[in-house]
């Protein structure tokens, strides 16, 4: 048998069927919030029944139209954004949005986040009644919210409390989407996990900045936006291999810069259960189903056969042999 | 109409004037692009590995079949930059048709096609398409640029019999100043003859910006075609806000746009 008959053989015995806590995902790819909007531009391009599941534009209780321009811009292997969390709201979502998703069969994890106590409180309510939604994804770390959202993402005592009165008024299961601004991201993975978080999916967009220097301006207007894409995937890993290692066996979602299949690969190491994939779905809308071949035939090199076994399997560098100085 | 992604490779890469060149494509199978508006757009992207990201929007210039596609282009920046060094054979990834487009040309109407710059492909089209289909008389190009190497193209209205009014900075060719002083003078004798008009553009923004304001003022049709930041150019990403007048401040330059009715944009 040649290398390249028995990688077929190995990448057709491969298993993407996997789980994250009690969710069943048939694949551990889904596609990350506000990459996707709520699926529908999509659908013309790709089917989007070969995903793992989809997390949809983050929705608050009322309608939001969003920043002014310009609201994006390409930086070296990323892209700033300030969209300003635009959204339909939570009553459109529910009753133009959601049926679509519903019918995929894939996992559906609706992204939502509020001002304030009562408007997260009130948009965790609405959505946890709905039939079809798998999972809350809360969104305590978007940094474009002006009024003082970036607090609910950095403090931890204020996510505990947050996360605990969201948990309180649904059965729908919440992931706690983390910010990667906030200075203990254990912390704050434990504090959540603390008030009854079902998982936490990490990272949001690293704050950053671009300036025209021919125009004296900066390139966006908010002037601050959120950077993603392949610049922050070693922040990324980073904050999941730490989360990981303190809060063993609690479900991550990873994300943040995936582009191939070893980039998925690299965060199932680290330890997430489950990756999401944002940018890269805007120059490549089919991205994902490329990627979930490309995990699927490297795990079958590599001889992985489940997700399971690719999680957290990352083995420590060999310690170097000790220097002794010359006597 | 559907879009689709596919693959593509470069034809011919061909030098103009004033740095401007036409890239022309061959897709690897067949793709609804033959039934292209103009103004509709392609998104387009190289073999560029992780540094630049986003593909890059263009007009279309052309689609004579399900095949072939051209677009036309000046270096901006280093995506634009790459493509300049295109040699026939080099692949892209191409996603097309997006947006939408102007309005058909007809019978009983003069177009007015107002051009500056790299805005002249959406306007190249509409006077190729209004040309074939409801004869040359039913458009006009009014054409502005720093200098005559920034004009280019203009061998095809000939080729068409599409009469065309040039404006350029330098006075190297056509009138000496801004194209809009040449559309005002034609919206005059417009009115003086009782012509039914409208107004289409395309080019840089302080000219959209001053049609725009022709056109409100002497209360004509008037559609502009805007560029904005965009990183998917098929409404998934919400970047490319255009803001306007109506029941919400902003709509989709990639998938609302890129032809706005010029009393909708709120500038
Ligand atoms: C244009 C854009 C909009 C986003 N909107 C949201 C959002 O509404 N809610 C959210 O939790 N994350 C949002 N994100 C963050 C992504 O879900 C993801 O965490 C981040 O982009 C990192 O992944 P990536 O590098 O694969 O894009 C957005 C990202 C981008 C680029
Ligand atoms: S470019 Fe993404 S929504 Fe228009």
């Amino acid at each position: 048998m040649n290398m390249h008959e028995s990688t077929d053989a190995n990448s057709r015995a491969v298993e993407l069927n996997c789980s994250f806590g009690h969710l069943p995902l048939k694949t551990p790819l889904l596609a990350a919030s506000g990459c996707f909007a709520y699926a529908e531009p999509f659908a013309q391009f790709v089917d989007l029944r070969l995903l793992g599941g989809i997390s949809t534009k983050g929705i608050s209780p009322l309608p939001r139209h969003g920043n002014p321009l310009p609201r994006i811009c390409e930086t070296a292997s990323g892209m700033l954004n300030s969209i300003g969390l635009e959204n339909v709201g939570v009553d459109a979502f529910l009753r133009d949005k959601l049926p679509l998703l519903r019918e995929l069969g894939v996992s559906v994890w609706v992204n939502f986040f509020g001002t304030d106590f009562e408007t997260y409180i009130e948009c965790a309510r609405a959505l946890g009644g709905a039939d079809g939604i798998d999972v809350l994804e809360m969104n305590i770390s978007c940094p474009n919210i002006k009024k003082g959202g970036i607090e609910f993402g950095t403090v931890p005592e204020v996510a505990h409390r947050l996360t605990r009165a969201c948990v309180d008024v649904t059965d729908t299961p919440i992931v706690v989407k983390l910010s990667p601004n906030a200075g203990d991201i254990v912390g704050m993975a434990a504090a959540v996990k603390e008030a009854g978080a079902c998982g936490v999916s990490l990272i949001n967009t690293i704050t950053g900045m671009a300036i025209d220097v021919r125009r004296r301006r900066p390139r966006i207007a908010t002037t601050y936006g959120g950077l993603s894409g392949p610049a922050i995937k070693p922040i990324g890993l980073r904050m999941v291999h730490q989360v990981a290692r303190a809060l063993p066996g609690f479900p991550i979602c990873g994300m943040g810069g995936i582009l191939s299949g070893e980039d998925a690969l690299e965060y199932l190491m680290a330890g997430a259960h489950c990756v999401q994939v944002g940018t890269a779905c805007f120059a490549e809308p089919g991205a994902i189903v490329r990627i979930t071949e490309e995990l699927r035939g490297l795990m079958g090199e590599l001889n992985i056969a489940t997700v399971a076994d690719a999680i957290g399997c990352l083995e420590a560098l060999p310690p170097e042999v000790e220097y002794r100085a010359p006597r | 109409m559907p879009a689709a992604q596919f693959d593509v490779r470069v034809v011919e890469n061909r030098a103009l004037t004033g740095g401007y060149f036409v890239l022309e494509f061959e897709a690897a199978r067949p793709v609804p692009i033959a039934a292209a508006r103009p103004g509709q757009f392609v998104m387009l992207r190289g073999d560029w590995g992780r540094e630049l990201l986003n593909p890059r929007a263009f007009s279309i210039l052309h689609a004579p079949d399900d095949r072939h596609f051209s677009i036309l282009a000046k270096v901006y920046g280093r995506g634009t930059a790459r493509m300049a060094a295109l040699a026939p054979g080099d692949p892209m990834t191409a996603t097309a048709p997006l947006g939408v487009g102007f309005p058909a040309a007809r019978a009983g109407v003069t177009q007015l096609l107002v051009a500056g710059g790299v805005g002249l492909p959406p306007l190249h089209l509409q006077a190729r398409v209004a040309a074939r289909e409801v004869g040359p008389r039913s458009v006009e190009l009014l054409y502005g640029g720093r200098n005559r190497d920034d004009l280019v193209l203009l061998e095809d209205f000939a080729r068409w019999g599409v009469q065309t009014h040039l404006a350029t900075e330098d006075g190297s060719v056509g009138a000496r100043g801004y194209v809009t002083v040449a559309l005002r003078e034609r919206i005059e004798l417009a009115r003086a003859r009782g012509e039914v008009i409208e107004l289409l553009s395309c080019g840089p923004t302080p000219m959209l910006r001053a049609v725009r304001e022709i056109g409100l003022a002497a209360a004509r049709p008037t559609y502009l075609c805007l560029e904005e930041n965009m990183a998917c150019g098929f409404g998934a990403c919400l970047g490319c806000a255009v803001p306007v007048h109506g029941p919400k401040p902003y709509r989709y330059c990639c998938s609302d746009g890129p032809v706005f009715d010029a009393r909708e944009v709120r500038w």
